[in-house]
């Protein structure tokens, strides 16, 4: 177990700096990741504590669960300029708030089918359930995100009128 | 409203944090952000001289806001709104940036600084939201639940009952003593289980603080911290406790036999039955499935026989309702059952069985009395304990199980006391002996003469290519210590079985509102500082429920858990939480979608001089926002997670 | 613009301060401390900060129910609109209702890159043509479609069924598919350069099309590309709302109405009615349709009550007492079903109907339609044969 992840963590490392190197031409998305507080905040903090290195990308909002995520925070991101929002909650089931997270699993798939019409990207509103002490989990879903989002380039909606 | 006074705190944490993002830099950005005050970099934020400098700083350039760039809030969160508190700020002013786990960590050079910077921005513009909260108080009873009484409960019950508060004890079995009442000696001191535990037991049965419900299950938990109500299923034992002596004539006289429980379908009870002779309480229970008068209407020997009158076939299950402050989970374990591991054969060879199993066949008051005996009632003169069985396997559990290498070490012993020329091998991956006394342990082991073989077992078979192996069990492993596939023929084989949550640890899970980790043991708030805490207030977990451990640790985390109640009941009362829902009665339609969504019933529509509006329990409410996002009138806020606060981050996060 | 210049604009200048307009006000009734007199008094005083940072600047229906019965002849509503402009500018909004989604989705519109995916409905079923000259502008409809889920907004059938009345009477309209918001919410909360884009668009793309009618099934950006498109770009199309296409159209002898045995009633919106002043065609339809009997509420017409909120804003205690007011008064014709002809009242409505709380208000509830979903029923099974 350890060998592997020391392996993993040096491949990241040399990612990284691969990434850097080339970086003055990447396009670097911006992921606006709500994290509940329970669940998925905590793996992102473990994903530290194990310093597993995934894309500086990501920025992180802690909220207490994923029901507490108002569909308009995940617009005001687009709105602003975020290439990618990723809503990651407790697994269904384990919620600290007995339905939270179904309750946001029902909002984000309605929100995706809006956002469906207004011609964005399906990859660019990610839903993931990531279990408090799963960092790795969290370190490769950012890693995966920021991979897509590469790919995809900057978001539609990027650099227009702000209010 | 005040103009808002900003301090920033960078921490440096050491080179935690400085070693990869520039604080220093960190700290200037901080400097010319709108209303901030102040911004400085430090060593260790968390030191006291960290928080002395936050504590003079709030007082000297009259703060009214503070944040602290550092580790992650569900680290230091407290300590620093503890200081802001004690230089007169109210904690809810306080915002923390976690550019450590978050950042520093996980990223490096400018990437980690440009993060540290955008949080730290997206914290004080945050923080500038923040209203102050009021911290309500409500009383704790003093009254505690404890699920579960194996060593961990009974320990537990024990040490709150000893301060003189009540304690209730809810066992699932019909006695208490979990697993340890099962073994034999204990590791490493070879101190005989029952010896240490009977006392125990016999102590909570007695206790005057202890209110002890055995063959009882929780079925329903509501309330909060300090205030828990709880419904117990008491379920028939068709004997009147009250009036039973203990005699043990109806066990005697029953004519029904069945496989007993406790030892795991190695030996015979009755259809009324005392589950093992030490049994606390000493009150037998009828099991229906297998009594002649509930299969068939006749029989009723029990009955005829016992003098106390204390049979009664018309007891019912009864629901009892306690009101408590704290609950104590001390759930325990299952053995898992290697069956589907297919290739060690258990549940097709006879003379391949659990460690759980062996216990019970060196118990002196086992099955076989204590005799290390085969199936057909022979002496073994070879046996192989198998190591690792559905542990540290990706097919099955990844985690170590803890216990095995020890038990199997004393395992060894025990077999080699009672038949000294017997051939012992032990099958291993790695022995891991980690607790006090237990290389010494198994350093004295190794000077016994067992076999030690370093590798894992590929194969149990009856299928022998040799007259040696012919009508024994063959163990096929390759000894990497000596590299070469050897096969082992032998008389019995042990499988130190994985532990495992509970079957039913999920539905525990659900009905006390805690969570389980990856692999299904309760998880702790925090694995380090928080281990017998759960994210739930005044809900504890100690013991194996948590995860594999030994008697030793399994009795610490009990008291730790005792200590963390008696704390709480010592206090006598516990702060709400804060950051609640609240409602605006001039935007809200009483529409009730937020009682209806509610797990916690908190919102409820009143009719309020004519007009519906809803109103929130605070004491109910978990402040999970639910009912503010559903609420189409944007009549709900999170008091500390309003609107303006969270799409405030979110503006400044996606820009820098 | 400068408050000085809006006073100019919409006649403020002349405001007796008598106070019909309070009088008349649909939310004063409910809220007492709401006043447009006093309002209109704070610009005249000159308290331009007071009337920016009002609470309640946002709450105007905008139903123009005062300015009708004006003595003055002031545009309240017009002046809103105007006010709203200069708090928006300092980033005043009011209360988005459902945390501001709709706006957001508005805004996102705005840019260029986008490509939606808003035509997805259109089936087989329903036809239409790459050119022509009448267009018909579906609005909304696909967003709130999803947004209301749950509570079954019925926008998209609204559009739907237009097509089939359209597809009965032989016509066959072009539908846009980049077809954006007309940025009538916009407009109404004050984010006028977001409108500009808005109607920079569709007006460029109309003319790509070459349409030289369109048809709106939604009242308000009926009202926008009549009133406000013209200040802002210049497109040169006939406008009509369906209901005076169809009244139009009706004795072509086209229209084959089945009899629909229902009694009901009839909303004005606020939009069709006392903007447009269109209130006799949504009546003839109506009534033309054999077994229905209409039966008008206390309120009707010029005199009818607004649904409660405009502009996805300010939907407070008090929206949800207009509406609850107005469905009961609804109710009390003894009508079987509330007619209306915009997609907004009818989400207002049903939105009013949700009571999931133990303790229930007072029932409003009653089946609601609009009036195109009523006329494709009757339509049902005769087809355009």
């Amino acid at each position: 177990m350890n060998g592997f992840n020391l392996s993993r963590s040096i491949r990241t490392r040399q990612l990284l700096q691969v990434r850097r190197m080339r970086k003055i031409t990447e396009f670097e998305p911006r992921i606006i990741a709500f994290t509940c507080n329970w669940c998925a905040y905590s793996a992102a903090d473990i994903a530290g504590i194990s310093r597993f290195h995934y894309p500086a990308n990501v920025r992180n909002i802690k909220v207490m669960c994923t029901g507490m995520i108002d569909p308009g925070y995940i617009l005001r991101a687009f709105e602003r300029g975020a290439d990618g929002v990723l809503v990651a909650g407790c697994e269904i089931g384990d919620c600290h708030y007995i339905s939270g997270n179904i309750k946001a699993k029902e909002r984000v798939e309605r929100l995706k089918k809006l956002l469906h019409i207004l011609g964005l990207e399906d990859e660019r509103l990610r839903l993931e359930w990531i279990d408090a002490g799963d960092g790795r989990k969290f370190a490769d879903t950012i890693e995966n995100m920021a991979g897509k989002l590469k790919k995809l380039g900057p978001s539609p909606f990027k650099k227009e009128v702000k209010s | 409203m005040a103009e808002v006074r900003i301090g920033v705190y960078v921490c440096h944490c050491g080179t935690n944090i400085a070693g990869t993002v520039d604080v220093e830099e960190v700290a200037r950005y901080a400097k010319q952000l709108p209303s901030v005050v102040i911004a400085r970099d430090y060593m260790f934020m968390c030191s006291d001289p960290g928080q002395a400098l936050i504590k003079s700083d709030i007082k000297e350039f009259s703060l009214n806001r503070v944040v602290v760039a550092s580790c992650s809030p569900r680290m230091h969160e407290p300590t620093f709104q503890r200081a802001c508190q004690d230089a007169g700020l109210n904690p809810y002013l306080y915002e923390q940036a976690n550019i450590r786990e978050q950042c520093s960590w996980v990223h490096e050079g400018d990437e980690a600084t440009q993060k540290a910077k955008a949080l730290v921005e997206a914290a004080i513009r945050r923080v500038s939201h923040h209203e102050p909260l009021e911290i309500k108080e409500i009383p704790v009873n003093p009254n505690t639940l404890i699920i579960g009484g194996g060593i961990a409960g009974i320990q537990a019950a024990l040490d709150i009952a000893d301060s003189e508060h009540r304690v209730y004890l809810v066992e699932r079995e019909p006695s208490i003593g979990g697993h340890m009442s099962q073994f034999d000696k204990t590791f490493p001191t070879l101190d005989c289980a029952a010896c240490i535990l009977t006392p125990k037991m016999t102590a909570v049965g007695q206790h005057p603080y202890i209110d002890l419900f055995t063959y009882s299950e929780v079925e329903e938990v509501s309330g909060y911290i300090g205030d828990f109500k709880v419904k117990i299923r008491k379920k028939a034992r068709y004997v009147d406790e009250e009036r039973c002596t203990g005699c043990g004539v109806c066990q005697e006289k029953c004519p029904w036999k069945t496989d007993s429980e406790f030892d795991i379908g190695l030996g015979k009870r009755k259809a009324i039955y005392f589950p093992f002779p030490q049994a606390v309480p000493m009150v037998p229970v009828i099991d229906r499935e297998h009594c002649a008068y509930f299969l068939k209407g006749t029989c009723r020997a029990c009955e005829r026989f016992c003098e106390a009158k204390a049979i009664n076939f018309e007891q019912t299950d009864q629901i009892l309702e306690l009101e408590v402050g704290a609950i104590i989970v001390a759930t325990g374990y299952d053995l898992m059952d290697p069956t589907p591991i297919t290739q060690y054969g258990y549940g097709r060879f006879d003379n391949v069985i659990t460690s759980l199993q062996f216990e019970r066949v060196v118990d002196c008051v086992g099955p076989t009395g204590g005799k290390i005996l085969l199936k057909d009632g022979t002496q073994p003169k070879s046996i192989a304990i198998i190591h690792c069985v559905g542990s540290r396997d990706q097919n099955y559990h990844t985690y170590c199980s803890r216990v095995c290498c020890e038990y199997a070490l004393k395992f060894s012993h025990l077999i080699k006391e009672e038949i000294p020329d017997a051939d012992v091998y032990q099958m291993y991956i790695d022995m891991r002996c980690f607790g006090k006394g237990y290389e010494e342990f198994y350093d004295r082991l190794s000077h016994e003469g067992v076999n030690f073989i370093r590798g894992k077992v590929a194969k149990v078979t009856d299928e022998a290519v040799t007259d040696e192996e012919r009508g024994r069990l063959v163990v096929i492993v390759e000894d990497t210590l000596l590299p070469g596939v050897i096969r082992v023929p032998v008389d019995m084989v042990i499988l130190c079985a994985a532990i495992e949550p509970r079957s039913d640890a999920e539905e525990v899970a659900k009905l006390l509102k805690i969570n389980r980790s990856i692999e299904g043991f309760f998880m702790e708030r925090h694995p380090k500082l928080e281990p017998v805490s759960t994210p739930t207030e005044g809900i504890f977990i100690v013991g194996c429920c948590q995860g594999p451990k030994d008697i030793p640790d399994s009795v610490a985390q009990a008291l730790g858990g005792a200590s963390k109640v008696l704390s709480l009941i010592s206090r006598g009362k516990v702060s709400l939480l804060a950051a609640t829902a609240k409602v605006d009665e001039m935007r809200c339609h009483g529409c009730g979608r937020c009682e209806e969504i509610c797990e916690f019933h908190a919102p409820k529509v009143i009719n309020k001089n004519g007009v519906m509006v809803s109103e929130i329990n605070e004491a109910l409410c978990q402040g999970c926002g639910l009912c503010a996002v559903t609420c189409p009138a944007e009549a709900i806020s999170i008091r500390h997670f309003t609107q303006e606060e969270i799409k405030s981050m979110v503006d400044v996060l996606t820009e820098s | 613009m400068t408050l000085e210049d809006i006073i100019k604009e919409t006649k403020t200048y002349y405001c007796l301060e008598c106070g019909k307009c309070s009088s008349l006000c649909p939310i004063s009734r409910h809220n007492p401390s709401y006043s447009p007199r006093l309002m209109l008094e704070k610009a005249l005083t000159g308290f331009e900060g007071d009337l920016i940072n009002d609470q309640e600047l946002f709450s105007c229906l905008t139903c123009y129910n005062c300015s009708l019965k004006c003595p003055a002849d002031v545009d309240y509503p017009l002046f809103m609109q105007k006010v709203r402009t200069l708090a928006f500018a300092q980033g005043r909004y009011g209360v988005p209702a459902d945390s501001g989604i709709l706006q957001s989705f508005m805004r996102l519109m705005l840019n260029p890159a986008i490509e939606q995916r808003r035509l997805e409905w259109l089936s087989d079923e329903y036809r239409i043509s790459e050119k022509g000259n009448i267009l018909f502008f579906v609005g909304c409809a696909p967003y709130f479609e999803f947004a209301f889920e749950d509570f079954e907004a019925g926008a998209l059938n609204i559009a739907k069924d237009s097509l089939k009345i359209l597809n009965t009477l032989g016509i066959e309209p072009m539908v846009l598919a980049d077809e954006k918001c007309c940025g009538h919410d916009l407009l109404w909360t004050g984010d006028v350069e977001s409108f500009r884009k808005l109607a920079e668009h569709n007006a460029r793309i109309i003319k790509e099309s070459g349409a030289k009618k369109i048809i709106f099934s939604c009242p308000e950006g009926y009202r926008t590309f009549k009133f406000d498109y013209p200040h802002y770009v210049d497109l040169d199309c006939e406008l009509q709302h369906i209901t005076e296409f169809l009244a139009e159209n009706m004795g072509k002898g086209m229209l084959d109405f089945k009899e629909v045995k229902k009694k009901v009633t009839y909303q004005d919106p606020c939009r069709l009615g006392r903007h447009l002043g269109v209130y006799e065609q949504p009546r003839k339809l109506i009534e033309a349709i054999p077994g229905i009997e209409l039966i008008e509420m206390e309120h009707t017409r010029d005199e009818s009550i607004c649904c409660g909120t405009s502009a996805w804003t300010n939907c407070d205690a008090y929206s949800k007492q207009i509406r609850t007011e107005r469905l009961l008064e609804a109710k009390a014709t003894g009508a079987e079903m509330l007619i209306t002809a915009c997609p907004k009242c009818q989400i207002h409505f049903r939105c009013a109907m949700v009571s999931k709380g133990e303790e229930k208000g007072p029932d409003v509830e009653m089946d609601v339609m609009d009036i195109v979903n009523l006329v494709a029923s009757a339509l049902e099974d005769n087809g355009s044969e």
